[in-house]
């Protein structure tokens, strides 16, 4: 009897593996190896962004001899260590992450986590997950072998015995977690492959050092990749924070209903949602005709129904959108640059927004490099917080949004507006979000939203115009290069050469050159002087027509405190933020003059191009003209930032005591470390509600109050922004 | 038309100066040089009705040096000019490949590419109205071959004249002919041949000699191998209008065989500027021809889409402009079919000289 009892579990969890292997990750031999990767990948880069360490992470795969579709994966971290009672836990619990008070953004959306390869691993080969791990606190490391014990569907732990751990140089590992899986699998190239995958994953953790190896069966390496970080700031940590009533729906709703332990029905709403302010929770039950001092255990489902549709109609704060991580636009721009060589990279982070009260925000970049293929489709990188997405690529909310671009308007091949443009680029979009919602259990492809489609649309059209940009800047200064070769190099040659075989005297070129140029030229230079650690840029200005010239040249530099233009040759003004102004005098025919000046408080690659705008008649080949409405838009821009900065630190001073006023009646109830967590972020909120009345003004004013870098700013005034070489 | 050939090494150097000069004068004037030359494409030739053939109309078009591509093409055509006239002082001459390659030591005037070279060498002939016998340049693409009872004087090195008779004194692969085959070099003595018969490929020319074809029809054949060389249409030329004898030719029947057709008999495009020199308009077309394909069922392999470009490109192409090239065109677009000359196999090896030519000859009355 126990024995069938047994053998009926056990089958019952290889038919559940085998039932759900599509949307667990493992349903073919490629994609299970990609999958166990992927997993302890994602876990040690969470581990280590909660930990705040640097993540340097290594995955061996090793075929097997004489198993021709057995791979085992070792993957080694530098990571806090999992806890000795917690190591089982981690490795054999088949829950979903349970954790539905609070929402934040997390990695660990897909799949069944680690665990998943523990049973994989034991259900394919039969063999046991060998797990090192080392905390810090403890002088030894934990060895263990962790399998599933198939009739109680929990994890066993055998071989368990405490060591030294030493690495390969013979020194003692300080922290970190190792896994040793044996299963079935094969090890592919291309698109969908490991490589790939831990490729896409070091664009957009860049702080993550990533490497790989693929041995064969006699232990000879058939692949390898290497992804060291490109910068040292880590993530910066996420708040959690609780649901908004917008993203709510009856069950949900009903379930924090039974679950609360508050006692009336106005903190419920304030403490288990955010958003909702004193006044919106009392309008709230107003507007559902339920008494405040109900408990929220007896509130019947019909009363539920109400609040949902009272959510609807009473004002709401916008959710706090610090609960997201963006990877900020440098750092993505520092990953693809790493990642992909190139010549032009254009990166866009846009402001935080919310669709369905979930906080959702948006970033995109388009690499575009000779290097790539040019009549193939671009590549194309989805990643879900900070995860990449490796299949059903055409099904997907991200692809959708991409395709929808009329990118023939930017450069692109896009025949008949059609599917993904094609050309010698790659773009990425990531999507950072609370409630990621995908089209399917098997979590590769997100599902439509119309914000979210928006969103991205806008910020593609952004990088866009940037790629515009650099196309018709690289044309003229090709355009630039040539007639400067044309004058200064063939012409004397062809002069040259047509006397001797004449026997005649060479002809003046001065009028020929002035002839042929017949414009201004201006070539711009920026270069990293490592002697003086110093940024140094020039402008050459070369008048090749008959006429004297004179301008004002513009040159946009990246002003933000700690950086200083110095060493400026000609006395220059400020025209406005990040935009510097020579005034010039008179220039005569084939004549020329060079502005220098240098930047300091920068680093090596941070600025290797800018633009240069002119006032004054005539074209120059190299410069644009300065649009003067664009300048107008940048100074009012200015002039509106200072008086936000006032306005909101003002706001902050008065509203801080009237809320804690409020508070105080319900203090009882409240525990110590929630109330810090509220009074710090209604303080926010509320400081902004002084300032608007409709509910958009708050969304707007919620935006503004998040710390946008001035390079973000650059990118938005200019439409562009450029990664030199050296990146 | 031998008088206009021959010209003195000092009026060759004399034009190639003018190219210089051109240049230099707008220079010394403060305007960007230049090189001026006849517009070389399809729109551009005109059928010359005193000479018979098509040459470069009056469309001219000037190359200045206001853009980069321009001024390196100015200045790779002054370093040929100064290199002819090195290889006309000290009596050298080279091939175009080894101008060329030598062209790697011009700095900036080095060819991309030996069309590149090819190209402006050409455009100095067009501009000079010399022919590049007069640079002292040759192609190193051999010349055709000939077999047929024909009796020629060829000059050796030595600079000796030898008599070859192109049945008895050659092997299977027939006479050579020269690169260059103008009177100072080869003299056409004594024929005893009804008609000459150009043929496109090699297999073809060997199946006719191995059959015996020239014996039994008293026919001189030549090789063409593909689109003929300049020495290859001159000789045909001249055994045209010195012995005044019938010029048939045999190729493929796609429109590629179409144009090399056409450079036989009207001029090509690009040597335009010499066509009186190398064109034989009284040249017939014997096939294969469109309706062959389908008269002798002749196995047909599908047209490409770049065969289809170059039939719709022929239909406005002036030379193809008579209403028999205009009916094979569009037969062959409708049929959408090609054959290669070999096809005719289908029918065993002799069917070529026992049936096909006998009965096409015959409709031309050659035999």
């Amino acid at each position: 009897m126990a024995s069938t009892r047994s053998k009926m579990q056990q089958a019952s969890i290889s038919e559940f593996f085998e039932k759900n292997k599509h949307f667990l990750g493992f349903d073919t031999l490629n994609r299970s190896i990609i999958t166990a990767a992927k997993e302890s990948v994602d876990n040690s880069l969470d581990a280590c962004e909660e930990a705040r360490l640097l993540p340097d992470i290594h995955i061996d795969i090793k075929k097997v001899k004489g198993k021709p579709d057995e791979l085992i994966m070792i993957s080694q971290d530098n990571g806090p260590g999992i806890h000795p009672d917690s190591i089982t836990k981690v490795f054999g619990s088949l829950l979903f992450g349970s954790r539905f008070h609070t929402i934040r953004q997390t990695r660990g959306q897909q799949g069944i986590g680690i665990t998943g390869v523990v049973m994989y691993s034991q259900l394919t080969t039969g063999k046991k997950t060998h797990v090192i791990s080392k905390v810090k606190e403890e002088a030894t490391a934990v060895h263990v072998d962790i399998g599933l014990d198939t009739k109680k569907n929990k994890a066993i732990s055998s071989n368990r015995k405490r060591n030294h751990w030493f690495n390969s140089e013979g020194e003692v590992i300080e922290h970190g977690v190792k896994v040793q899986a044996h299963m079935k699998a094969k090890y592919q190239r291309g698109r969908q492959s490991v490589h790939q995958y831990l490729r896409m994953t070091s664009i957009v953790n860049p702080h993550a050092s990533l490497s790989l190896k693929v041995y064969d069966e006699e232990g000879a390496i058939i692949d390898e990749g290497n992804w060291p970080r490109v910068t040292d700031i880590l993530p910066r940590p996420v708040k959690e924070i609780r649901p908004h009533p917008h993203g709510q729906e009856i069950g949900s709703l009903q379930r924090f209903l039974r679950d609360s332990e508050e006692r009336k029905m106005t903190s419920f709403l304030r403490h288990n949602f955010s958003g909702v302010s004193m006044r919106a929770a009392r309008d709230i039950l107003a507007n559902s005709q339920i008494d405040e001092a109900r408990k929220p255990g007896t509130i019947t489902a019909p009363e539920a129904q109400a609040m949902l549709e009272a959510f609807k109609r009473v004002k709401l704060l916008a959710p706090p959108t610090d609960c997201l991580s963006p990877i900020e636009d440098l750092l993505i721009k520092k990953g693809l640059s790493k990642a992909i060589d190139s010549k032009f990279v254009s990166t866009v982070t846009r402001a935080p927004s919310v669709a369905g009260g979930n906080p959702f925000q948006v970033e995109v970049g388009l690499i575009f490099g000779t290097d790539l293929p040019s009549d193939s489709p671009v590549e194309v990188l989805r990643i879900a917080n900070r995860v990449p997405l490796m299949y059903q690529q055409g099904g997907c909310l991200l692809t959708k949004s991409i395709e929808s671009v009329d990118w023939k308007k930017y450069g692109l091949e896009h025949p008949g507006g059609r599917g993904v443009p094609k050309g010698p680029a790659a773009i990425l979009v990531h999507l950072a979000s609370t409630n990621v919602q995908f089209t399917s259990e098997a979590k590769e492809a997100l599902s439509d939203n119309e914000e979210v489609f928006n969103e991205i649309r806008l910020a593609l059209q952004e990088v866009g115009r940037g790629l515009r940009n650099h196309k018709r800047k690289s044309k003229q200064r090709e355009k630039a290069r040539e007639k400067f070769e044309l004058v200064n190099v063939i012409l004397p040659e062809i002069s040259a050469k047509s006397s001797a075989i004449l026997g005649r005297e060479e002809p003046d070129l001065a009028p020929v050159i002035t002839n042929i140029m017949n414009a201004v030229f201006s070539e711009e230079m920026s270069e990293w002087d490592s002697a003086e650690k110093v940024t140094k840029c020039s402008i050459k200005l070369f008048n090749y027509t008959n006429r004297p010239r004179q301008y004002t040249i513009l040159a946009t530099w990246p002003e933000r405190e700690g950086v200083e233009l110095i060493d400026e040759n000609f006395e220059g003004r400020r025209e406005a933020k990040g935009l510097r102004k020579w005034k010039l005098e008179i220039l005569q025919p084939s004549d020329h003059l060079e502005i220098s000046f240098s930047i300091d408080g920068l680093s090596k690659g941070d600025w290797t191009q800018f633009d240069v705008f002119f006032r004054g008649s005539g074209e120059i080949i190299g410069a644009m003209k300065l649009d003067e409405k664009i300048l107008e838009e940048i100074r009012r821009e200015e002039t509106a930032a200072i008086e936000e900065a006032v306005v909101t630190e003002h706001g902050m001073e008065s509203n801080i005591e009237d809320i804690i006023d409020v508070e105080s009646s319900e203090l009882d109830y409240v525990p110590k470390n929630a109330l810090e967590d509220v009074v710090s972020e209604t303080t926010e909120i509320e400081a902004s509600q002084t300032n608007h009345t409709d509910e958009n003004s708050v969304l707007n004013g919620q935006e503004k109050t998040v710390p946008s870098s001035d390079t973000t700013r650059q990118v938005k005034l200019f439409e562009e922004n450029e990664w030199g070489d050296e990146q | 038309m031998n008088s206009s050939r021959g010209k003195t090494n000092e009026s060759v150097v004399a034009s190639l100066h003018e190219v210089a000069e051109e240049m230099h004068n707008k220079m010394m004037k403060g305007t960007a040089p230049t090189m001026s030359l006849p517009v070389r494409t399809k729109k551009n030739i005109e059928f010359n009705k005193r000479l018979g053939v098509f040459k470069y109309g009056k469309k001219r078009s000037i190359r200045d040096a206001t853009s980069l591509r321009s001024a390196n093409q100015l200045l790779r055509a002054l370093h040929i000019i100064e290199f002819i006239e090195e290889m006309i002082d000290n009596g050298k001459s080279s091939t175009l490949r080894e101008m060329y390659y030598i062209s790697e030591a011009w700095g900036h005037g080095k060819f991309g590419s030996q069309n590149e070279s090819n190209n402006l060498a050409e455009d100095l002939e067009i501009v000079t109205k010399c022919m590049r016998e007069d640079f002292k340049l040759r192609p190193e693409e051999d010349g055709a071959r000939m077999i047929g009872d024909i009796t020629i004087n060829e000059r050796n090195r030595k600079g000796d004249w030898m008599t070859i008779n192109a049945r008895d004194d050659v092997g299977d692969s027939g006479y050579g002919v020269p690169y260059n085959v103008e009177s100072e070099k080869l003299r056409l003595i004594a024929n005893d041949v009804d008609f000459i018969m150009a043929i496109e490929t090699g297999g073809m020319f060997d199946r006719l000699v191995e059959n015996g074809f020239d014996e039994e029809h008293r026919a001189g054949l030549l090789h063409l191998k593909g689109q003929p060389a300049r020495s290859t249409r001159r000789i045909l030329k001249r055994m045209n209008e010195e012995w005044n004898l019938p010029i048939v030719v045999f190729l493929d029947g796609d429109p590629w065989s179409f144009r090399i057709f056409a450079s036989i008999a009207y001029g090509a495009i690009k040597t335009a500027h010499i066509s009186e020199y190398l064109a034989t308009p009284s040249a017939t077309y014997l096939g294969i021809t469109a309706d062959d394909i389908m008269a002798y069922d002749l196995p047909a392999d599908d047209l490409s889409s770049k065969d289809i470009e170059a039939l719709k490109a022929e239909l406005t192409d002036p030379r193809f402009a008579d209403g028999w090239w205009q009916d094979q065109i569009n037969m062959m677009l409708e049929l959408g079919k090609k054959a290669e000359q070999q096809s005719l196999a289908k029918y065993g090896l002799d069917f070529v000289t026992d049936t096909y030519l006998p009965e096409k000859l015959a409709g031309l009355g050659l035999i």
